[in-house]
Order: C-alpha cells, then structure tokens, then sequence
C-alpha cells in the first residue's frame, strides 16, 4: 500500500511547510503559557467576570478558566494552534491527487510501475505523520512553558510557634507575593487529552480534504470547497451556542467534537473519564460522548472519509494535464 | 500480437474521444499515430496506460488487460506524455534517480548515459530548466526504461533538429533490441523515418493504416507529353493511377515497381519529366480530404 519512494518524494515536498508548522505551534504554545504566567490568576478573574453574560459561549464553566490548567488548556482553542493543524491537514490533503493532477505530475508518476492506492495512501501517511508531530509540538510547546515558567501567589504570613513548630496564620499582615513554579500548579498530563483531540481533528480535516481532492482536477478548487465547509461548520457551532432553539445546530458541525478545554477539565476534575468513550450519569443513562467517543467521531469520519477518497481515486478517469 | 485493441471506445456524454479502435501492433514494430489535434491519439494512449475506463471494448498489451492489470501493463511499458511536467523542486539528477529506483530493475547508470548524450546539466532544478531542457530529462527518463514497450507522445516537441536527430537514432535502437514504440507525432517526416506503420486517426476514428514500406515503393510521375499518347499494357495499366491534364500534362501515381512504368514511359516522346516518392504528406492531406469530402 505504501511505496518507499513514493513517501520519500512527499516527506520532501512537505517538510518545510511541516517544519514551519511545528515550529509555529511549539512557539506559540510556549508564548501562550509565558504569557498565562504574566497574569495573576486575580487579575484574570477580573477581566473574565466582566463577559459572565457570554459564559454560554465557553466550552468550560468559568470557574474551570479561574484555575491556571484551565488557563493553559486555552491554548489548544487558539486560532493559530488550530489555523496551523488546519493549514497543514487541507494543504497536503489537498495536494494529494487534484494538486499533483493540477501540476501534471501524476501524468508521469502513474506512467510507473505504482498503483492509483499506492500513490494515495503513501502522501497519507506523511500528512498524517505530520497530524501527529504537530499535535505533539502543541503538547510539548505547553508542556515546556509549564516547566520554564512560573506564577505569582499571594501567601498569608504566619506565626511560627517555637519548638512547638506550630504555624498560625496571621490575617492582618499585609499578604507574602511568592513565585511558584508553574508546575505545581499544573499537570501536564492534564493536556494530553487536548493534544489528542487537534490529533483527531487533524485527521478529520485531511480525509475530508483528500476526499474532495480526488475528484478534482484543480487544487484550488479542492482547498474552495473545504474552505466554505469550514467557515460554514463554524458558523453552524455559534449560532447553536448562541441560541437555545437552535441548539441542535451544534449536532451538525464538527467542531463540536473538538472541545480540547472540556476534554482538559474531564481529566483535571474527573480522570475516571479521562479516556472514556460515553460519559453517563450517576444512574446510569448515557449523558454525552466522552472524550475518547468525540475523538473516535472525528478520526472514524477522517478514515471514511480516506476509504471513499480511495474508491473514488481508483475508478476516476485521469484528466489530461491542461 | 503484443498490442490488441479491439472496439475501443472512449465516450464523454455524447462525444465519442475515440469510437471502435481495432488495431494490432506486433512485437518489435515502431507504429505511428498521426492526426490532427482532438483525433483521438492521446485518447487512445491514455486508454492503454490504464488512465481512461473504456466505454465499450478492450485493450491489451502482452495479453494483459490495459484498464484491470494497469500496474501490470505498466511495468512492461515506458511512457513519455505529450505534456511533459516533472517535479519542479527536485534537481535533474534526482528526478532520473527517482525513476530509475521506482522501477523493479532500473539502473541510474543508464540514464546518466543517456543524459551525456543530449548534453543535459543535471545538476539544476526542473523548476529552473527551460521548457527543451525539461522534455529531454523526461526523454531520457523514459527511453532509460528498460521495458518491452515504449510509448512516446509527441516526444521531439521543444526539442531542436540536432536532438530531434538523437531522438530519431534512439527510437531506430530501439527497434533493433526487439522493443515495440508506439510513436504520435505531429512531425510527418520524423513519422516517416522512423515508423514500420502508421494508423491516421479522424475524428475518433481509425481512419487508414499504412505500412510504410508499401508507401515507399509509391511515387507519382509527372510529364508533359509532347508526342501521342500510348495507353500502358496490362495488367500495369490496372494498377497505374493516371489523370491527362490541359496542355499535354500528365501525372500517374504508381503503387509498386519502378521497372515496367519507365519501360512503358519511355516509348512515349515526354518532357519535364519528374518523379517523387508519394510520401506521408499526400497521404495524409488525402485522408483528411476524404473526410471532407
């Protein structure tokens, strides 16, 4: 299925863009916890109750946003994390057939001993090697600032009693700031299930572009039509937050899948949950989809969305270059 | 036979591409296909790579269905597109490399020899090669190929009369190791120099098959006359085309033997007399009369 040369020619026309990518990802990441550390945690306080009438616009309660995890966790929402997994998944998705078709390369390439699946599924491989380097450049970005950085804490000062070794805190003195590193206040591990969902949501977005890029003729075509999905599935996401009525409108875009931020408070408040697939209530009944159950929507839509991009590859007619 | 079309049809809605092709190439035969643009050559190429589903009928190559066993086809086939496009970050060099190790017994060596031949640098990027120096690294790609059939699709476009020599004097090599090249060109005298047949493509349809060792031995022999006219004997006079134009003018196209026409000729009193080997020109302007008409 996978051809030695075929994934040589694609790891070296793709590895610049995938090296930007990464190096975008780690940094921003990085930048976003130094940044988190900046702020104390009353400060944000401050500045978040002021948007308490938007809270229904927030994957998380605010009260997860007050605690320095659930500060970090925002990163994996941030439109540059999201933007450069996109970029990268709808750029090699999209190159995959309608772009080599579109340069008349294939011409040539499939004049070679090399079957229509082998030319397919050795660019997958690389695109979503390449999903999975950038979700982890996205993990080991946060993962660096929390270890590298740390945060301001407003201690009480307290009386210590001689031999006794007794501390008794002392109210009316004026409060101790202390840095403490960052990682104490958070555990990495906490985001590992937000790394896993833009993993997921990578993989989603590149079968889905790979789809309609086999049965194009033209990139920019191809890069069009996922371009218009994508707005539109964005849009769908706000209007069902934004209105109680149209709230099944959230059911019919993708993006409600990806909820890195509530994935991070399952791990941090109910780790039981971490990896499940259905998340039940206390009698039983199925509430929602756990974390594992939307990461498996999405990779599940990703690979079917690859398996059809196969069948529609290999019995389409091969335009002429133009 | 080594090609076997038979009733290979490529339609678009109603557009028939090319409309119950039945045509066989043997093995070692350099085989032509000419027509004028939308005749239906590519089509037809493409069909035999495996790139097109047939509408209707089958092609085959070395008894291998060309649409089910494509990857199978194409191991035995080298195929050189009438656009040549390559890829534009590698360097010449690797661009050879890469398609003599895709295929199961390619040899760089040989395409490094075939490179000095048309003085190719290699060492620039496709991106930055001119639109000649682009086609001959893809010529030497796939003349390096060492299959049983070669395919080539207008292969001497951009390419300038010295190189369209070698071009020549390596399609002529081929055919001397045994391999069979199916050749489409634009260019009637290269067609001519090269090719054992030649099938004339109109309109998606096989319009005349010439062997070009028959077209060789036709001439046509104009005169004037300037004495009586004797009718030629038979049976020369059944196979002798002759029109009597104004003023004593007169031109007979002859399919065979030279010998007995100018035998006959000379018992007549003649002047200005010449002769020229028909040649594919006429052919195909007269195929292509023939559909106008």
């Amino acid at each position: 299925m996978i051809n030695r040369l075929l994934l040589k020619k694609s790891i070296a026309e793709s590895r610049l863009l995938l090296l930007a990518c990464a190096t975008a990802i780690y940094a921003f990441c990085w930048t976003r916890v130094w940044i988190v550390s900046q702020f104390t945690m009353i400060q944000f306080q401050t500045v978040l109750e002021q948007f308490r009438d938007y809270e229904r616009f927030s994957p998380v309660p605010f009260e997860q946003l007050f605690t320095y995890t659930g500060r970090v966790a925002l990163t994996f929402d941030e439109p540059i994390v999201v933007g450069a997994v996109s970029l990268w998944a709808i750029a090699r998705g999209s190159d995959c057939i309608s772009g080599e078709i579109g340069r008349g390369t294939m011409e040539m390439l499939l004049a070679q001993p090399v079957s229509r699946l082998q030319v397919l599924w050795s660019q997958t491989f690389v695109t979503l090697g390449g999903v999975a380097i950038l979700a982890m450049a996205s993990w080991l970005g946060t993962y660096s600032g929390i270890m590298t950085n740390s945060v301001e804490e407003p201690v009480v000062r307290s009386w210590t009693i001689p031999w006794l070794q007794i501390e008794i805190p002392n109210w009316l003195a004026e409060k101790e700031v202390r840095r403490i590193p960052l990682s104490q206040e958070v555990d990495p591990g906490h985001l590992v299930p937000a790394a896993v969902n833009l993993f997921a949501l990578g993989v989603f977005l590149a079968g889905l572009t790979t789809m309609f890029s086999s049965m194009d003729r033209y990139r920019w075509r191809t890069i069009g039509v996922i371009a218009m999905i994508y707005v539109t599935q964005m849009i769908t996401k706000i209007v069902g937050l934004a209105s109680d009525q149209l709230a099944w409108l959230s059911r019919l875009t993708f993006f409600t899948a990806y909820e890195p931020e509530r994935f991070v408070s399952i791990a941090m408040n109910d780790p039981e949950s971490t990896w499940s697939f259905l998340i039940r209530d206390a009698s039983g009944v199925f509430t929602d989809f756990g974390p594992m159950g939307y990461n498996s929507l999405l990779i599940g839509m990703g690979l079917a969305a690859y398996v059809a991009a196969s069948l529609i590859f290999q019995h389409r007619d091969l335009p002429a270059p133009l | 036979m080594f090609i076997d079309l038979r009733g290979l049809t490529k339609r678009y809605g109603s557009f028939a591409a090319l409309h119950d092709c039945t045509l066989t190439i043997e093995r070692g035969e350099v085989f032509g296909l000419l027509g004028p643009n939308g005749a239906g050559k590519t089509t037809l190429l493409r069909l035999l790579l495996g790139y097109l589903s047939p509408t209707a009928g089958r092609a085959t190559i070395d008894g291998l269905d060309c649409h089910r066993q494509s990857v199978e086809v194409r191991r035995r086939t080298s195929y050189l597109p009438g656009e040549v496009r390559l890829f534009g970050s590698m360097r010449g060099r690797n661009v050879l490399k890469f398609f003599a190790e895709i295929r199961p017994g390619g040899e760089l060596r040989r395409s490094l020899d075939l490179a000095d031949r048309f003085e190719l640098d290699l060492s620039r990027r496709v991106a930055f090669m001119s639109t000649g120096m682009r086609q001959k690294l893809a010529l030497v790609a796939t003349l390096a190929a060492d299959t049983p059939l070669l395919i080539l699709d207008e292969p001497t476009a951009n390419l300038d009369p010295t190189v369209r020599g070698i071009v020549a004097q390596l399609v002529a090599e081929s055919r001397h190791q045994g391999r069979t090249v199916l050749f489409s060109s634009h260019v009637l005298s290269e067609v001519e120099e090269v090719c054992d047949r030649v099938a004339f493509l109109r309109d998606g349809q096989l319009a005349h098959l010439q062997v070009m060792h028959d077209l060789k031995r036709r001439h046509r022999i104009r005169a004037r006359l300037a004495g009586p006219w004797q009718p030629p004997p038979d049976p020369l006079g059944q196979q002798l085309v002759i029109e009597r134009e104004a003023e004593g003018r007169i031109s007979i196209e002859t399919p065979g033997e030279m010998a007995p026409v100018l035998q006959w000729l000379s018992s007549m009193d003649l002047q200005e007399m010449n002769v020229q080997p028909v040649g594919l020109r006429a052919l195909y302007d007269s195929v292509h009369d023939l559909g106008h008409g």
